[in-house]
């Protein structure tokens, strides 16, 4: 039997009175790289972070390569392969770079994969290179502007060798330029042949973005999220043509 | 002869290059050399007792250091940890009559036991909160001495256990060279994988646990290290001083070594041991003007607070030496250039 490699089903959540999200379900693909849009409190953000266990459904379930997830421990659902940044960079900020990044490459998932000769320093080191900042290592995270704190959310995160990584607004803050960069990065990533597993392809994606110029650029699928449900799910040309989402994101009469 | 010629030069180079070249490396071989050497200066008993019971307190220091300095876990109730490896050891010594060497490790076993105990609750408190409930259990236990008077001794403690070494200078030695060692392994763990996960755990627990480290495990592990190590040295207290009584599990014992390691500088291990020797010695000598102690300790305490916020000894060492901007080693202050990448120093 062929599984689907995620299947969100009826997943609900809410904050008091504030339904945040509801009743969402959706499947995808190994192979997908889905773009996730939607106004500004549609709930994107409280959709992945019920996904990766750091806040727990109130009904419904996640499963992801044919295993429950919902109500299991966050790091649990990292080592079993889905792993997500933080919209609001979260790094470590008294410690080396570096050190940021070794946190994610001692999780058990990471041990046990990867190049077994290469030393933690060293596999870390790897994830800096490919998100740019290996120069800065051994700076404190301190140091690090928005961007670099964005590459080093990535780093931790493709760190712990994702099978399924979900990245929440990678383009924030970030200038055209630097978001040119980070877009080829992802796309490269995606691509595979980098981070130990050599000769396999790269993770699959979520991503809650709304630059949407650089998101339809690199997504092969966008859902659509208003006040919590999904109002819209399909390849990105049909879905800035679809007239729910303009009215969701403009307003009515909008013409 | 020729081998050991060429690990004596290898010992040697080890020395010029890598420990002479920092003040901070050469400070830790002087201290060493120091508490190794101290009995040949003096045979006042006195002096050794002091520093007797500064070890043994270095090492109570250093183990709160590795819990609350490290993972950020605030323990305001230490002293549980230090009494119940006392008591244990004492009652273990006192009923199945086991020798010092079995008493110690068994009692801070107990320690371990306590660690999970109060780790349990810490898993879903933190902050002030902790620190609040941390800071009841030594009391609980106070309050069990007082309620099994029979078991316990009550008020007056348990006495006639035994000694740890016949004579003074033997307890001097045996509870300075456990000193050093156990700092050694402690700062050892800091040093290690683990301990970079100690740090991330303080910075941002929710982040740890996201990069797919289960954090309850190493908060767990923290508790459970830092109630071994403050169980031995409640052990070998209670061996030293021949009597476990609930002055061991008193508040004033538990703020002493959050003061002693705010002193000498939190998360760094070797700052507590340093503000041990430094503050214990200070405040024993300064019996020639008894009545004004407390309130020399005090002000010295507060000047340094004052003026040191990040402790004395790391004040200390960032005045002696500077990180070179490039490559992040460290030099001694009076050089120019790195002694590494040769990179100009400011």
């Amino acid at each position: 039997m062929s599984q689907a490699f995620l299947e969100v089903k009826e997943l609900t959540k809410k904050f008091g009175g504030l339904t945040a999200v509801n009743d969402v379900s959706f499947s995808m693909e190994r192979h997908q790289i889905i773009g996730l849009i939607g106004p500004n409190g549609a709930g994107k953000t409280t959709l992945l972070r019920l996904m990766t266990g750091i806040l727990k459904p109130d009904t419904g379930s996640v499963r992801f390569m044919g295993q429950e997830m919902a109500g299991k421990k966050t790091w649990d659902i990292v080592n079993k392969g889905m792993v997500s940044t933080f919209q609001n960079m979260r790094p470590f900020r008294r410690l080396p770079i570096i050190a940021n990044v070794m946190v994610a490459c001692l999780c058990p998932r990471a041990l046990k994969r990867g190049e077994w000769v290469k030393k933690i320093e060293a596999k870390a080191m790897d994830a800096l290179e490919f998100a740019g900042i290996s120069d800065m290592a051994k700076e404190n995270a301190s140091v690090l502007s928005q961007g670099d704190l964005k590459r080093l959310e990535v780093a931790r995160a493709i760190a712990t060798e994702p099978e399924l990584l979900l990245l929440d607004e990678p383009f924030g803050g970030l200038s055209p330029a630097e978001t040119d960069l980070m877009a080829k990065s992802i796309k490269r990533l995606h691509k595979g042949g980098r981070f130990g597993r050599l000769h396999s392809e790269g993770p699959a994606m979520i991503i809650v973005e709304h630059k949407l110029q650089w998101l339809m650029m690199i997504a092969t699928r966008i859902i659509v999220l208003s006040f919590g449900t999904v109002i819209a799910d399909g390849p990105p040309e049909e879905i800035i043509k679809n007239p729910t989402v303009v009215e969701a994101y403009l307003g009515q009469g909008g013409n | 002869m020729k081998l050991i010629l060429f690990y004596l030069r290898k010992l040697f180079a080890v020395l010029k290059n890598e420990v002479l070249v920092l003040p901070s490396r050469v400070a830790v071989i002087i201290f060493f050399l120091f508490i190794l050497l101290l009995p040949l200066f003096t045979d006042d008993l006195y002096v050794l007792r002091v520093f007797t019971l500064a070890s043994i307190f270095a090492i109570f220091a250093a183990s709160w250091d590795l819990l609350s300095g490290f993972t950020g876990q605030l323990n305001f109730g230490h002293a549980l940890f230090f009494g119940v490896g006392a008591y244990s050891a004492a009652l273990i010594n006192l009923h199945w009559q086991l020798a010092p060497w079995l008493s110690i490790p068994l009692g801070a076993l107990i320690g371990v036991a306590a660690g999970l105990i109060v780790g349990i609750p810490a898993l879903r408190l933190k902050g002030t909160y902790l620190a609040l409930t941390t800071l009841a259990f030594p009391i609980i236990v106070t309050g069990l001495v007082f309620t099994f008077p029979d078991f316990t001794g009550g008020e007056l403690g348990i006495s006639g256990i035994q000694k740890l070494a016949p004579t003074r200078i033997h307890e001097y030695y045996i509870i300075s060279i456990l000193m050093l060692g156990l700092c050694t392994i402690m700062w050892k763990i800091t040093d290690s994988n683990t301990g970079i996960i100690f740090h991330a755990i303080r910075e941002d627990e929710i982040a740890v646990r996201a990069s797919g480290v289960n954090t309850t495990r190493y908060k767990l592990l923290a508790f459970c290290l830092s109630g071994f190590f403050a169980g031995i040295a409640g052990g070998l207290y209670a061996h030293f001083m021949r009597i476990a009584g609930p002055s061991v599990l008193e508040i004033s014992l538990s703020f002493m070594v959050v003061i002693w390691a705010m002193f000498g500088g939190a998360a760094t291990i070797y700052g507590p041991i340093g503000a041990v020797f430094f503050l214990y010695p200070l405040v024993e000598f300064m019996h020639v003007i008894q009545d004004y102690r407390t309130l020399m300790f005090a002000f010295v305490v507060l000047l340094v607070l004052l003026f040191m916020p990040d402790g004395l000894f790391r004040w200390l060492r960032e005045k002696i030496e500077t990180e070179c901007p490039r490559c992040k080693v460290r030099n001694i202050a009076t050089r120019d250039t790195c002694r590494i990448c040769t990179a100009p120093l400011d």
